[in-house]
């Protein structure tokens, strides 16, 4: 038998969920139906649905790649100051996107600290490139997966890994086959979470790579060029991204949350 | 048991009314939408406004007039509306209407580089040079539009769109882009020079495939405060105002 909620619990649970719904409702009633399949099938769409998968799923690899050696380096390590490098880790998720685009800028533009040497020496420049486009996304992006993945292992038994090792397992060979193998729900929800944020970063990118279709201008930007000369398109667009978004999130179900 | 949904729905209700709180009280605020090439022009307009009338606050929602159009007759909220448009002026003219318009200010175009000038920019036609990075504001944000029909008197719009790196939302983000060194050229504002300093390298474009815009400004109608909206325009039309204007760049109307 069903326990009963709180009439209370479910009055605020439901003035939530109508809050989050509504907006997502309005784009679809707003929709120009009637001109649906002809601005699918435009260039412009396509184009831009093409970058931000690419640059979702690159940014997503590169977080993975680097996101799981710090997140193991924050939950395992003692050293001082980790207290302050997890807070440094986690950062770019409360600062505003714009705010991450300007440190990039200042840090990796064709006349900013590392930017200046990586252009004088090596001829490279990132901004209005799809990899700076990349770059911006990581940074928004990856503070999710390691997260998720700390968690995971700080929730881990740790005498599993210690047998391994008893029994001559080298840290590399644990780490490999032991450690991560026990926090892969964790870190494919952090994952699956990365490129969702991925997906729709908007800020850093059009600051930092600026906005040029078929080399920057992702799904975001793309709804955001539209608001100008066709408010219609720009809704059209916007349902593409939350149809994908969507079908992923409820894909995963709970495991996103940790709850099987 | 209902208590917190209540306060909840008080919360709600209180933020929403404060937000458009208006009524015959000691102090009243004038809700200005404002073209962004206007910011610091407006801004003194604006303080020099409240000094001379105590008692009404003039709020400023500065952003490309193509937005702001569309803000306003979405939403509603403005009492003013100056822009860098006619075109953007125009769509308000039948929903929801303007009263009083009248251009106050002209602007013309005007070609920018980093300081250091990279690329070697001395005039309009370098900008068909094959490898120069060039960012203009996208396309129907006014001022990009403006620089396309400039390139497009100059002859070099196809060769120039081939260097086009980013459009970008407003003329303040070209700046930006060209400023941090990003970008060799952009095309923008004159009164952007004025506001960007020594953080750019002016290039004028000539008269002849200039382009001279004139931004109208008008009473929004459904404004609550006509009065305060009028005196807002004398001010900006008025011998103080287009002192301003001029100060930051701008032609008079």
């Amino acid at each position: 038998m069903r326990a009963r909620l709180p009439l209370a619990i479910v009055a605020l649970a439901s003035l939530g969920a109508v809050f989050v719904l509504l907006p997502v409702l309005a784009l679809f009633v707003r929709a120009p139906w009637s001109r649906l399949g002809g601005a699918l099938s435009g260039v412009g769409a396509s184009t831009a649905l093409r970058l931000s998968i690419e640059v979702s799923l690159a940014a997503t690899a590169i977080s993975v790649a680097v996101g799981i050696p710090l997140a193991w380096v924050l939950a395992r390590g003692e050293f001082p100051g980790r207290n302050l490098l997890r807070a440094a880790v986690v950062l770019p998720i409360v600062l505003p996107p714009v705010v991450g685009g300007v440190g990039l800028l200042a840090a990796l533009g064709r006349s900013g600290l590392v930017g200046r040497w990586l252009h004088d020496a090596l001829g490279i420049q990132l901004t209005f490139t799809t990899g700076g486009a990349v770059v911006a996304t990581t940074f928004v992006s990856m503070p999710l997966v390691v997260l998720a993945t700390e968690a995971g292992l700080r929730g881990l038994d740790l005498r599993y890994e210690r047998a391994a090792a008893a029994m001559g397992g080298s840290p590399w060979y644990v780490f490999r086959r032991v450690t991560l193998p026990m926090v892969a729900p964790q870190l494919a929800a952090g994952a699956v979470l990365t490129w969702a944020r991925a997906l729709g970063e908007f800020g850093a990118t059009i600051t930092f790579a600026g906005n040029l279709a078929g080399r920057t201008e992702t799904m975001p930007l793309a709804v955001f060029q539209a608001r100008q000369v066709d408010p219609g398109g720009a809704i059209v667009l916007s349902l593409i991204l939350v149809v994908i978004s969507v079908s992923v999130l409820v894909a995963l179900g709970g495991r996103l949350t940790g709850i099987r | 048991m209902r208590a917190p949904v209540l306060v909840v729905l008080a919360l709600v209700t209180v933020g929403c009314s404060a937000a458009n709180g208006t009524g015959p009280g000691a102090s009243s605020t004038l809700t200005v939408f404002a073209a962004s090439s206007l910011t610091a022009a407006f801004d003194r307009i604006g303080s020099d406004f409240t000094a001379a009338n105590p008692g009404i606050t003039v709020s400023f929602n500065f952003g490309s007039s193509t937005d702001l159009a569309s803000q306003i007759q979405s939403e509603g909220t403005a009492d003013v509306f100056a822009s860098a448009s006619g075109t953007a002026m125009d769509s308000l003219q039948s929903d929801p209407g303007v009263t009083g318009r009248t251009d106050f200010a002209t602007n013309r175009l005007v070609i920018i580089t980093p300081p250091d000038d990279p690329a070697g920019i001395a005039s309009i036609v370098d900008l068909a040079r094959s490898g120069v990075r060039l960012v203009l504001a996208a396309e129907g944000v006014p001022v990009g539009d403006y620089a396309r029909q400039a390139l497009t008197s100059a002859r070099i719009l196809r060769e120039a769109m081939r260097n086009v790196v980013s459009n970008e939302d407003d003329d303040a983000s070209v700046v930006a882009k060209v400023s941090s060194g990003e970008a060799d050229a952009g095309i923008v504002y004159t009164s952007d020079v004025v506001a960007a300093g020594n953080a750019i390298r002016p290039v004028a474009i000539p008269a002849p495939v200039n382009v001279v815009v004139s931004y109208p400004i008008a009473v929004v109608t459904g404004s609550t405060q006509t009065d305060a909206a009028t005196s807002f325009l004398d001010e900006v039309t008025g011998p103080t105002g287009q002192a301003t204007l001029k100060d930051f760049g701008f032609g008079p109307g």
